[in-house]
Formats: structure tokens, C-alpha cells, sequence
């Protein structure tokens, strides 16, 4: 490859890089020392004072400086994000970002979300090449539903404060962020007919549950309980006691007329506080909402998937193949 | 460094900030004294970490506004400057905030009050250390600005590594002091000039050559030990000379009371220039500037002046013309005070005829006087009548008999009889004194001068120091007029600093010549002249035989600027080095192979490494476990980020060789 070839190649990269989208904001104290530089310029300008004109140049080619060293800064960055399965809405969460600077080192970087979906930020104070830094934002999702995070915002004040500089990283990922987690009414009726384990038995003690014991066999109980072994040992009859089960089966569902927003996601989120209630209280929970059901299963993964569901009523169009529940 | 170590030097830099800009104001010496030990105290108490203003923060404002009121009314009614009641403001409120509960806005908030006292003190005084307190609050406060930014919103208490971030801001300081340079250079020099003001002398500027309207014999001679420039002369024509050793005379006295000298002239009415006699074309021209530390306003000029002209006062309202006084047989000078001056002399070398005869009569009269002094001129001068030889060889008994001192402690009734008969030793004032009053026994007029005696060339100009302050006589010679004579040794003649002092003095005048003649009275044709010659180098234009006025650019500033051209390139080259530079990763997997090569493990053509541990895997090959490990290791240092050290690598290859043997 020749040299013109390759700094040509060169060229084109660092000003692919140079294009990305740049915003500078001044801070606070920015404002002020701009507003102050203006000041000793016009009196540098008013009296002709060398001396006004040397802290004027001083002051503008730290402007000038800033930009540049905040450009080094931002500039070899890359992030990813380490999202969560799900998160809810209204509560902070950890979101995680992995920092990798790609060449030399960067100072004081601010990483945040583009969208204004989650707010939150992540501090990274120091990060060199090739020392990948896992950062924690405390971020917060404000609504249910799937939240497509697609650009990451990384600012710095680097070097002196003065301003905020932020590029833009274009980064795809998909946050599930679950009903908020609230006040739930009473339970529903059960499904018909559709209780699992020992509802129909009348003594608290004769279910199919945990072992609670052994007894000697009154007449007329059941002969199935017997422990035939134990009674052979002791030589009278016992009968092994079990825990009875109350499980019920519970299938939840969406009114199909609420519509996307606020009814939406407040039905959303009763059903979400209604599943964790039936849930906890060891019932199976299934769930019909508009064309989808999910049947009826307990356990914490079961409540993720429901939860996960429940985020995506409403959004069920935009949902990716992988994404759905 | 700990969160409380990094808070700690954080303060530091934010109050040696305060410090460097409050110095800059303070040694202009327009600052009231009341304020600079307020501001002195606030930083005593700040460095030791104790704040007490942290909860009386409604009082302090209370107070702050208070004072701002009394400074701004004092400056409305004209009794304070006003730019110099804005600095005490600045400087209180500076003070107040580094005594008040330290967080990111009260630091931020030192820092641009201080940038207000940086900007005042630009106004106040053009001196050099105010570049020096510029440098070091540039520094200083960019390293705290810098540290801030680094340490983030929230204090964290873990360690931050110290070394990359001060090593990254200090490049920051450099380029943004070498960017403040080159603007000052580039930017147009356009002035509205609606209030322009002049600097203040300063504390370290203040009247440093006592030249005053007596001379009084006694006391030591610490002026000749002072280095300070107190005047600047350009000749025309140029004598080219690195040591111009001439008489520059400032003021004549002719009458005598026995202790002490003074003057007899009257006044005459100012006007815009003194003529002494008639002036000719072999006259030396000297454009002679007076600085702030010269603090008299008599003028001076070369040995003998013939015409002062073109007068213009310095003061802080401004640089107007001036006019002069003089006074015959004494001095001119200025009509109005100011803080410096410039002007322009016309001096005849040789002796001066102006025959006045009451000036020769004033220049016989003597006081009471010991005996023993007219007989000692008799004894001198023995049989000799001519009036010239007479006062030359009083000159040289007076330069072979007697050793200059500059150390006389104590004041003596009779000064002039207990150097000649008791001490034997003492200053030029003393030489000169005896010298006048033996030529007076002698009934040869005689009467001293003040001045400077000496003359440095630095560039195209002559330097005079506070130092350079001497006294000589001048005799009536019968057609030859008034003569000059001089009695002290010539050791004496000059200043007298310490070696080490004066090498330092003579390095801080280039300095200050350098920063007066290039920063403050920096101009627009300055600038046309700079870009001029970057079009056009000056070697070109001697080549067309054209001539230029600019000088040579000089040594130093071709070294400096050979540095930056060399640092830039070397900067650059490093930068592409590191571009083409190998991935560590890439230097492991030579490695790999090498070693793999050296233990002769059979490798198919072209076989790529995961291929071959694939491969090796597959035939449960002895080698196959470490090189698994190596070769993950290496795809994750190579496209993972992960970072794979000298002592892993070192260690998986050394895991390879165990295997190797066994297979041997």
C-alpha cells in the first residue's frame, strides 16, 4: 500500500471520526468566565493595555484548549451497555456500561442515556487503553414498556470545567422495563373447576403437600394414608399426615378496551401487583391479554415472564421476534 | 491518593491561586493596606484549614456589601480609583470565599474573583512580576480546575490515579500559555482609547536614586549597592560602546553651608523646551525615557546638555506633554508630576563656556570652615598657579591619598574635616565635597553635580541603574569654562552591587527589557514588522539590497523557536509510531509460534493457530491443554480488550515446555 493510499485512508477515518455529532454546552461557571473574557477584551480593546491583551489571550486559548483536550477526551471511547432482564418502572436500577478506551486515556466522562425514557447518569473519572472499566449508572425508567436504547450520550467538563462536551455513541439495545410495582385489589374468582392440589379436601392436614407427621389411623379415615411400613414396626396403625395445598390456578387478563397510555399501563400494573400477590401467596398464574395467554405456572421465572408480558401490552407491534414473550 | 488528600490539595491550589493573583494587585501598591491584611489574614486561616465564616454566611454577604458601598462611595466622590475599588472588592470577596464552607461553587468562585484581581492588576502596573504572578496563577488554578473536573460531582472515596491527570493538565497549562502567547502576538493592536489609564509604579517600582534638592554629607552609601533601572537613554549617534563610562547630569549645587549642599537657582517660566545654549549638528541626541524608579523630576542628560525638548508625562490618567522648567545654574525639570516621563536631549561633549559671574561667585563662597583644610589645598598644590593644574593635582591627591568607602556609620559635626583628617575614607559625595571646597580656598570656583556616572548598553539602548548615582566637580577655568573634575577613584564611580547581585540584577534588567520592549510597549507596527518578516525573511532582503529596520532576530528566540518546531515534529512522529505499532497481543503470538516452531510440533501449511490447537486437541496431543489456554488468552487479548501481561504470557509459555518434554 502506498504512503499517499494510507494517509489517505487515514484521512478518511479520523474524519469519519471527527464527524460524529458534537454538542457543547457551557457550565455555569463557562458562563461566567466567557462573560468575564468578554469584559477584559473590551477593556483590553478600550485602552490598548498590553498586559490586557496577555490575560486576554491567556483566557481565550484556554476556551480553545478545552475544546481540544475535551475532543481527546470523547473521542477513542467505546461503551457498551450490561442491561438487566427487566427493570420497573419508577425505581432505580442499576445500569451498567462497560467502558473501553480504544487509544491513550480520558478523564472525567459522563455517560448517559440519549432517550429521554431513562434518566441517570455513570461517572468515570479515569479510563486508559485497553482496561475496560464497568461503570454503574443509578437510572430510572419512567414507563412501562420496551424501551429502545439506542444512542448513549458520553460528555466530559474535561480538562478545566468550563464545558460540557457530548458525542453521541450509536448503540442498540432493548431495555424491558415491567409495570410499576403498586397497590393491587382483591383477587379474582379462580379458574372454574381449574384448582391444583387439595382444595377439595376438608382437613387441613390431609393434603399432598410437605410431611407433617404420623398418627395413629382413626376409624373411618381413609386407609390409603396408612404408613404401612412404620405401622408394621410399631405394630398399630398410623397414618401419615401432609401438609393440605391451597394452590389455585388464577388466569389473568388485560381489558381488551383500555387504551395505550395512562388506563393502559395503570391495568397493566394492577395485574403485575395482583400476579406477585397470587404468586407469593402460592397460587399458579396464567395470563390473557389480546390474543396472547400464557398459562398457568408458578415460580420466580414465571412471574418474569408474566412481568415481561404485561411490558409489552401495547407495544406488541414493535416487539422483535427474540424479544417476545 | 485518597478522597481526603485530593480535597486537601485541591484547596491548596485553589488559595495559592488567590495568592499569586492578590500578589499581582498588591505589589502595584494601590491596593489600601487595611484590604491586603484582610486578604493576608483570610489565607493564613485558609491553609489552616479553618473556615470560619462557614456559618455566618448571612452576616459575611452583610458585611461585603457594606464595604462595597464605602469603596464605590469613596470612588464617586473621587478620594479611590475606581478600578482600584473594584480590585479591593474583588480582593474581599476572594478573601470571605476562601474562609467560607469550600465546595465546588465557593472554589469556582475564588477562582473568578481572583480572575477580576489578574485583570485589575493588568490595569494597575505593567511590571514584570505581574507575568510571573499570571504564570503562576494560570497554573495553579487550571490544576485545581482540572483536579475538580477529574474528581467528579460527588466525592468517591477511592483512589484516582494523580501522575496522568496533573501530567495531562500541565500539557493543558503549556499549551494554553503558549496559545495566550501567540494570540498577544497575532491579535490586531486596535485601541477605542476612551479611558485608557497608565500604570502605577508599584511597590517594587518606587523612587529608588534620591536625587533631591540637597545633598547632605554623612551616613552610609547603600544607593550605589541598588540594581534597579531608573532611566533609558537611545543615542543618536550611536556610540556602540557595551560600556558608555560618561558623566549624566542631573542637578548642580554651588552653595555650601558645611554640612550639606544646595541649590541657588530661581525658577524661570515653564515652557515646552529649554535651550542652554545654542545647539548644532554635532550635538548627541539622546531619547531618554525616565522610569517610575527614578522618582525626582529633574531632567538628565549627557555631559553637557544644550536642549531639553519634547517632554511628555506618564500619569494615571493618561500620557499628555509636559512642560519643563529651569532653573539657571541648577537644573530642569518637569512642570507637572507624574509617574514616568520621556524626553528628548541634546548634549556637547568637551567643557562648558556659559560665563556667568554670578554663578563664579557663588561658586567661591565658603562657610566657616577648619583652617586646617586651606592649608592642606596650599600644602597640595605647593607653588603651582595655574588654576587648571591646581584643581587637577587637589584632584589626584584627593584620588591617591584617600580610599573610597561606602560603609560611614554615624553623623559627625564636621564631615568634610573628619573624612580628610580622621576617616580618610568615604563616597563620592565626600570626594567631591572636599575636592569643591579645597578648589575654593584656592580661590578656584568650583561647585558639584549630581547625576549618574556609567551607562549599560543592553540592545540599542543604555540602561542606568539606581547604582550609576554619582557626584563630581565642576571648576571655572579661565577660557576654558566650566571643567569637569572628578576626585573618586575610579572604582567608585559606578554602582556597586555584590558579583552575584549584579549578575542576577543584570539578568532580571534583560528580562525586564525584554518583557517592557516586547509585552507592554508591545505595538501595531510591531506587528506589521512580525508578519512582515515571516513574508519576508530580512536574510532575503539584504539579498535585494534592500535594507530593513527590524533587528536580527536574537539567539534565545531562535532556540525557543527551534524547540517548538522540533517538539511539534517529534510529537507528530511519535504519534504515527504508536499508530503503526503492534498490538501486544500480536508480539504473544510471534512469540507462540516461535516457540512452537523451536519444540518442532507438526503444523500443516498455512495452518492458522485455533486451526492447529483444534487439531491438536482433537488427537489428545500432550500439548494440546496449555496450548488451548494460550491460544483462548490470546483471542481475548486480540479482539476482547482484554489485556494479556509480560508475566501471563511468560507463564503460558512456559507452560508449553513441560508437555514438549514429555513428548521428546
Amino acid at each position: 500500500m502506498s504512503v499517499v493510499t494510507t494517509l489517505r485512508e487515514r484521512w478518511r477515518s479520523r474524519s469519519r471520526r471527527w464527524r460524529a455529532p458534537r454538542t457543547l454546552k457551557a457550565t455555569r461557571v463557562g458562563r461566567t468566565y466567557l462573560v468575564l473574557t468578554v469584559g477584559i477584551g473590551l477593556g483590553a480593546l478600550n485602552t490598548g493595555n498590553n498586559l490586557l491583551y496577555l490575560v486576554l489571550g491567556f483566557l481565550l486559548s484556554i476556551i480553545v484548549l478545552s475544546g481540544v483536550l475535551s475532543e481527546w477526551a470523547i473521542r477513542d471511547v467505546r461503551v457498551r451497555r450490561l442491561l438487566p432482564e427487566g427493570v420497573y418502572a419508577g425505581e432505580r436500577f442499576p445500569l451498567r456500561y462497560e467502558v473501553t478506551r480504544t487509544d491513550g486515556r480520558a478523564f472525567a466522562l459522563k455517560l448517559g442515556e440519549g432517550t429521554g425514557a431513562i434518566d441517570g447518569w455513570a461517572w468515570v473519572p479515569y479510563v486508559t487503553e485497553g482496561q475496560p472499566l464497568v461503570v454503574r449508572a443509578d437510572a430510572t425508567a419512567s414507563r412501562r414498556g420496551p424501551v429502545r436504547l439506542s444512542t448513549i450520550e458520553v460528555s466530559t467538563y474535561f480538562p478545566f470545567g468550563l464545558f460540557e462536551k457530548t458525542r453521541t455513541l450509536e448503540v442498540d439495545d432493548l431495555l424491558i422495563v415491567w409495570p410499576r410495582r403498586g397497590f393491587t385489589c382483591d383477587p379474582p374468582a379462580a379458574d372454574g373447576g381449574r384448582h391444583v392440589g387439595d382444595l377439595g379436601t376438608s382437613r387441613q392436614r390431609d393434603g399432598g403437600g410437605d410431611l407433617l407427621g404420623l398418627r395413629e389411623l382413626d376409624p373411618g379415615e381413609d386407609a390409603r394414608r396408612i404408613h404401612w411400613a412404620k405401622s408394621a414396626s410399631t405394630g398399630r396403625l398410623l397414618k401419615v399426615e401432609r401438609e393440605r395445598e391451597d394452590r389455585q390456578q388464577y388466569t389473568l387478563s388485560i381489558d381488551p378496551t383500555a387504551t395505550l397510555g395512562d388506563e393502559l399501563d395503570r391495568e397493566c400494573e394492577e395485574t403485575a401487583a395482583l400476579t406477585h400477590r397470587l404468586l407469593a401467596d402460592g397460587h399458579e398464574v396464567g395470563l390473557r391479554s389480546r390474543g396472547r395467554a400464557i398459562r398457568p405456572s408458578a415460580g420466580p421465572g414465571h412471574e418474569r415472564r408474566l412481568l415481561t408480558a404485561l411490558a409489552w401490552v401495547g407495544y406488541d407491534d414493535d416487539a422483535p421476534e427474540r424479544a417476545r414473550p | 491518593m485518597n478522597v481526603v488528600e485530593r480535597r486537601r490539595l485541591r484547596l491548596r491550589l485553589r488559595d495559592l491561586a488567590a495568592l499569586s493573583a492578590f500578589t499581582a494587585v498588591g505589589l502595584s501598591g494601590s491596593v489600601p493596606v487595611w484590604v491586603s491584611v484582610l486578604f493576608v489574614l483570610a489565607f493564613a486561616i485558609s491553609m489552616f484549614d479553618r473556615r470560619p465564616l462557614a456559618r455566618q454566611r448571612a452576616w459575611a454577604v452583610v458585611a461585603l456589601l457594606a464595604v462595597a458601598v464605602v469603596l464605590f462611595g469613596l470612588a464617586f466622590k473621587g478620594a479611590l480609583d475606581l478600578v482600584v475599588a473594584a480590585v479591593s472588592f474583588a480582593a474581599l470577596v476572594t478573601a470571605h470565599r476562601l474562609v467560607s464552607e469550600p465546595s465546588a461553587a465557593t472554589d469556582q468562585q475564588a477562582l473568578l474573583a481572583s480572575l477580576l484581581l489578574i485583570a485589575g492588576a493588568a490595569a494597575l502596573s505593567g511590571e514584570i512580576w505581574f507575568a510571573a504572578c499570571l504564570l503562576a496563577f494560570g497554573v495553579f488554578s487550571c490544576l485545581h480546575l482540572g483536579l475538580s473536573v477529574v474528581e467528579g460531582p460527588v466525592d468517591r472515596n477511592e483512589d484516582l490515579p494523580m501522575g496522568p491527570v496533573f501530567r495531562q493538565v500541565s500539557l493543558g497549562v503549556g499549551l494554553a500559555l503558549a496559545g495566550g502567547v501567540a494570540f498577544f502576538v497575532l491579535f490586531p493592536r486596535l485601541s477605542w482609547n476612551l479611558a485608557s489609564r497608565r500604570a502605577t509604579p508599584g511597590l517594587l517600582g518606587q523612587s529608588a536614586t534620591g536625587m533631591s534638592d540637597r545633598v547632605r554629607l554623612g551616613g552610609g552609601g547603600d544607593l550605589k549597592t541598588r540594581a534597579r533601572i531608573v532611566l533609558r537613554a537611545r543615542l543618536q549617534p550611536d556610540p556602540k560602546q557595551d560600556e558608555l563610562d560618561r558623566y549624566w547630569v542631573g542637578r548642580r549645587f554651588d552653595v555650601f553651608d558645611g554640612r550639606e549642599w544646595h541649590g541657588s537657582g530661581v525658577p524661570v517660566a515653564a515652557s515646552d523646551f529649554v535651550h542652554l545654549t545654542a545647539n548644532d549638528r554635532r550635538d548627541t541626541e539622546q531619547e531618554i525615557e525616565v522610569l517610575p524608579a527614578y522618582g525626582a523630576r529633574t531632567l538628565v542628560a549627557l555631559e553637557h546638555p544644550v536642549m531639553f525638548t519634547r517632554a511628555r508625562a506618564t500619569s494615571a490618567s493618561g500620557t499628555t506633554a509636559t512642560q519643563l522648567v529651569h532653573v539657571p545654574g541648577e537644573e530642569v525639570r518637569f512642570a507637572a508630576e507624574a509617574i514616568s516621563y520621556t524626553y528628548v536631549a541634546y548634549s556637547r561633549p568637551g567643557t562648558w563656556m556659559r560665563d556667568d559671574e554670578g554663578e563664579r561667585t557663588r561658586a567661591l563662597a565658603l562657610p566657616t570652615i577648619d583652617p586646617r583644610v586651606a592649608a592642606l589645598a596650599k600644602t597640595i598644590v605647593g607653588t603651582e598657579t595655574d588654576p587648571l593644574r591646581r584643581a587637577h593635582l587637589v584632584e589626584r591627591w584627593l584620588k591617591t591619598s584617600l580610599s573610597y568607602s561606602l560603609e560611614l556609620e554615624g553623623e559627625v559635626a564636621d564631615p568634610l574635616t573628619e573624612f580628610l583628617f580622621v576617616r580618610k575614607s568615604g563616597h563620592c559625595e565626600h570626594f567631591a565635597t572636599a575636592l569643591a571646597v579645597l578648589l575654593r580656598t584656592l580661590d578656584v570656583p568650583a561647585r558639584i553635580t549630581v547625576g549618574f556616572f556609567g551607562g549599560k548598553r543592553v540592545d540599542d539602548r543604555y540602561l542606568i541603574r539606581a547604582g550609576d548615582a554619582h557626584a563630581w566637580v565642576e571648576a571655572w577655568v579661565d577660557d576654558r569654562g566650566w571643567v569637569t573634575l572628578d576626585a573618586t577613584p575610579e572604582s567608585g564611580r559606578g554602582s556597586q552591587p555584590v558579583a552575584l547581585l549584579a549578575m542576577l540584577a543584570d539578568l532580571g534588567d534583560r528580562i525586564e527589557e525584554a518583557w517592557r520592549s516586547r509585552v507592554v510597549d508591545y505595538s501595531f507596527i510591531d506587528q506589521v514588522q512580525f508578519v512582515r518578516n515571516l513574508v519576508r525573511p530580512p536574510e532575503r532582503a539584504e539579498r535585494e539590497g534592500t535594507s530593513t529596520t527590524r533587528a536580527p532576530v536574537s539567539v534565545p528566540w531562535r532556540g525557543l523557536a527551534s524547540a517548538g518546531v522540533g517538539l511539534v515534529a517529534y510529537l507528530v512522529v511519535r504519534r504515527f509510531q504508536r499508530r503503526e505499532r503492534l498490538h501486544p497481543a500480536a508480539t504473544f503470538l510471534a512469540r507462540l509460534e516461535g516457540q512452537l516452531a523451536q519444540l518442532q510440533v507438526p503444523r500443516r501449511e498455512g495452518e492458522p493457530l485455533e486451526e492447529l490447537t483444534r487439531r491438536l486437541t482433537g488427537e489428545r496431543h500432550p500439548l494440546a491443554p496449555p496450548l488451548e489456554q494460550a491460544t483462548r488468552r490470546y483471542l481475548e487479548a486480540r479482539f476482547g480488550a482484554r489485556p494479556l501481561p509480560e508475566a501471563e504470557q511468560r507463564r503460558l509459555l512456559e507452560a508449553l515446555r513441560a508437555p514438549a518434554q514429555l513428548v521428546r
